[in-house]
């Protein structure tokens, strides 16, 4: 029900737009990353702006939708590869309503809108995950993986478990709302 | 995970039954649901759970690419995917399409390949356990990517694997090699054999048969004919139409004069040699292997069509199977509950009729005490939080109903009775309540600005009641507890006996009236009936079961002792 999350409330920061992050996350070249509004970032979390493409100009390395999720400990790198010969690395996109649990690790190019990522997981380079996709606790996705939407990945490697219920999405929703307001700051 | 809630499907008790099972049994967890994995049917006004509609594939396509992969082709594809997409055969990985010499990085070390850039020949890489296509002698002169492109491949000799090098499109060469499976013509030419006998049955048996079942979309000749087989064969079943039975008795002896005999491609004895080295091949691969890891897993070997050898190092890649897009009918009346769009990847339906959008979301909690609260500050568990204690009469709880229908209900619960006297009592609000309308707005301002300032309430509502609580020992605990927008959250107590050990878990009916979209509101004032509550136009009661899963309990020293 609505048990509140408390949190430290120096511990955060609130943005105009409703963002929190934590102090204690490890934001590297914070220019370079966008956050949709509502979004959490939690204590521990690391994530990577820094790793950007070469070349001039300005460049979104990640991009973060509302109402998301980054568990303690996680981090977020974009992923990167040799491609004729040139190092780069590639930006990242999280959709709207994404959760992703405590200790794992992203290093996926794409992530959709109402994404479910648990706790401890390795989601490898390159990964696409569609929209209303969840993947269980403890799953590694090997690079290049597509998790088609509204399938559940478990295991390692990360496979096809089932189908998603249809209110899915609505479910994400919903619940990844209730987290935000849920998450209060304690003064103490 | 406890306290929770699930919903009852009576599809799968037997007749008269509304009643669910005790939740006592095991088996009872069957027909209990969480509220979004139901549907409603609003011909039959009756809840429907995944166990009992009818499942229609509406579209197929490759996880992997996601390429939708038209029905006419999926026959002829055998299921799987026809482009570039493979599994590992060790661990289901996908497999990427990788040059046999990646580019040096300049540092000596090798680098694992990622892409297919780099000179041929191009190789299968399994990017999790680095297995990779020339283990078993495959590669290709050039990479995926266009539909033009055509690949070598060459299944290098071994024991086993014959030496083929076929110039083929890029519509798979596995399948080709697949289709030249001794299992896979004798299968092609069983079906050419029956062939003319299926046409001629289902044609018979659809003169008179297949009426009353031909809103069965989707059905082949194949099955067409089965179930006309079927019926003919088993009395039972043929019984809700007897006219057809007493002709079809005829026809049965009729196709029985024109089968042909069939004769097999090859004998069964030189069956076995063909495929993985038969029998005796296998018994002298077993004799001579020195550790488990030599012999493929059953789980490495199932999801092949036709039989493979036994040996690990022998598996080959694997086309990845095609996944399917279902509609969803009621059982009873057939009208569509899911439909989704025709967009593979799309999450959007054009019919849903989830159970959520028309019963009332009950979800069931502890309140919170200041203690809890403190703890929960602190960063610790509070794991003894409403714990159901023994030999304690008030253990509370709250269920908070969410409306989702844009008209005012009244719901009643009515918790049932556990027989054995030494369990546990429910006292809940038994008088009929009211739960508010849903209104896009309400959830358009908490949307936006309303949150912070509402849950603060809501957190001070929350402090204020345990404190009361607290000071004067039992305030209200069971009865309406608070109301606002379309929520409604009531309190219950439950009275566990001293020396019950288990699970708190009762079913609960729920009954709602509602107002009925069908009357005109000039309707008011005419005959209604009289249980409604509220005077309007004309409501409809719906019940359905629950069951409320409160945990299991504790005895006051285990508690303690935490």
């Amino acid at each position: 029900m609505d048990t509140p999350i408390y949190y430290s409330k120096t511990e955060f920061i609130e943005t105009d737009t409703g963002n929190k992050v934590s102090r204690r996350a490890t934001i590297a070249g914070p220019q370079n990353i966008i956050l949709g509004g509502k979004t959490i970032i939690s204590s521990g979390a690391i994530i990577r702006g820094d790793l950007r493409r070469t070349g001039p100009g300005h460049a979104v390395v990640i991009s973060l939708g509302r109402y998301c999720l980054v568990g303690e400990g996680c981090v977020i790198r974009p992923p990167y590869k040799t491609y004729r010969g040139n190092f780069n690395y590639y930006p990242m996109k999280i959709g709207d309503h994404v959760h992703i649990g405590a200790n794992t690790v992203v290093e996926a190019a794409t992530i959709g809108n109402h994404v479910v990522i648990g706790k401890n997981c390795i989601i490898g380079k390159f990964t696409i995950i569609k929209d209303c996709a969840q993947v269980a606790d403890n799953t590694v996705i090997p690079p290049n993986t597509v998790v088609p939407a509204l399938a559940l990945f478990s295991g390692s490697p990360g496979r096809f478990v089932e189908d998603l219920p249809e209110s899915t999405q609505e479910l994400v929703e919903s619940q990844t709302k209730h987290y935000y307001t849920r998450f209060q700051p304690l003064d103490r | 995970m406890w306290p929770n809630i699930q919903y009852y499907c009576p599809c799968l008790s037997s007749a008269n039954a509304l009643t669910p099972p005790p939740p006592i049994l095991a088996s009872s967890s069957a027909s209990f649901h969480s509220l979004h994995n139901l549907y409603f049917c609003e011909e039959c006004d009756a809840v429907r759970c995944n166990r009992c509609v009818s499942v229609e594939v509406s579209g197929y396509y490759c996880p992997n690419c996601l390429f939708e992969v038209p029905s006419a082709s999926v026959r002829a594809e055998k299921n799987r995917c026809a482009r570039n997409c493979f599994s590992c055969p060790i661990c289901r990985a996908t497999l990427s399409v990788v040059a046999s010499d990646p580019p040096d990085d300049g540092t000596g070390r090798p680098i694992t390949p990622l892409n297919n850039v780099g000179e041929g020949p191009y190789l299968l890489y399994c990017n999790y356990c680095r297995w990779d296509s020339t283990e078993v002698g495959i590669t290709f002169e050039k990479p995926t990517g266009l539909a033009g492109t055509r690949w070598l491949v060459h299944f290098v000799s071994n024991a086993y694997i014959r030496v083929v090098a076929i110039d083929l499109s890029s519509t798979a060469q596995l399948q080709k090699y697949e289709d030249s499976a001794p299992e896979s013509l004798e299968f092609e030419r069983l079906k050419e054999h029956f062939e003319p006998f299926l046409r001629t049955s289902s044609l018979s048996s659809s003169t008179h048969l297949l009426p009353p079942t031909s809103h069965h979309l989707h059905t082949s000749s194949a099955t067409a004919a089965a179930s006309a087989a079927l019926s003919r064969d088993i009395p039972g079943i043929s019984k809700y139409n007897p006219l057809s039975r007493s002709r079809s008795g005829r026809d049965r002896t009729a196709n029985k004069d024109e089968m042909a005999e069939y004769k097999s491609r090859v004998e069964v004895g030189l069956f076995g040699q063909l495929g993985s080295g038969g029998d005796d091949a296998d018994v002298e691969l077993l004799r001579c292997t020195e550790t488990v890891g030599e012999i493929a897993k059953l789980e490495q070997r199932w999801g092949n069509s036709w039989i493979t050898s036994l040996r690990m190092s022998e598996l080959r890649p694997l086309r990845i199977p095609l996944h399917s897009k279902v509609s969803k009918r009621c059982p009873a009346c057939r009208h569509i509950l899911i439909k989704p769009e025709q967009k593979a990847q799309s999450v959007r339906y054009k019919i849903k009729l989830a159970a959520a959008n028309y019963l009332p979301a009950l979800s069931v909690g502890f309140p919170q005490t200041q203690a809890a609260k403190r703890a929960l500050g602190k960063g610790v568990e509070p794991r003894n939080v409403g714990v159901m204690l023994a030999g304690i009469t008030n253990n509370t709880f709250r269920v908070a109903l969410t409306n989702p229908l844009y008209d005012p209900i009244q719901v009643r619960l009515s918790p049932q009775r556990v027989t054995d006297g030494r369990g546990f009592q429910v006292s809940l609000p038994l008088t009929p309540f009211s739960i508010g309308a849903f209104a896009e707005a309400w959830e358009y301002d908490d949307d936006e600005d309303m949150f912070g300032v509402e849950d603060d309430e809501l957190g001070l509502e929350v402090g204020r009641g345990s404190r009361d609580k607290d000071a004067r020992g039992r305030t209200k605990n069971v009865g309406v507890l608070e109301r606002r927008a379309n929520v409604t959250v009531v309190g219950g107590e439950v009275n566990v006996h001293r020396s019950y050990r288990g699970q708190v878990k009762f079913n609960m009916l729920v009954s709602y009236t509602y107002r009925s979209d069908d009357p005109l509101p000039s309707e008011d004032g005419a005959g209604t009936p009289s249980r409604a509550v509220v005077k309007t136009p004309e409501v409809k009661t719906f019940s359905f079961y629950t069951v409320v899963d409160l945990g299991p309990v504790l005895s006051k020293d285990d508690s303690e002792s935490r």
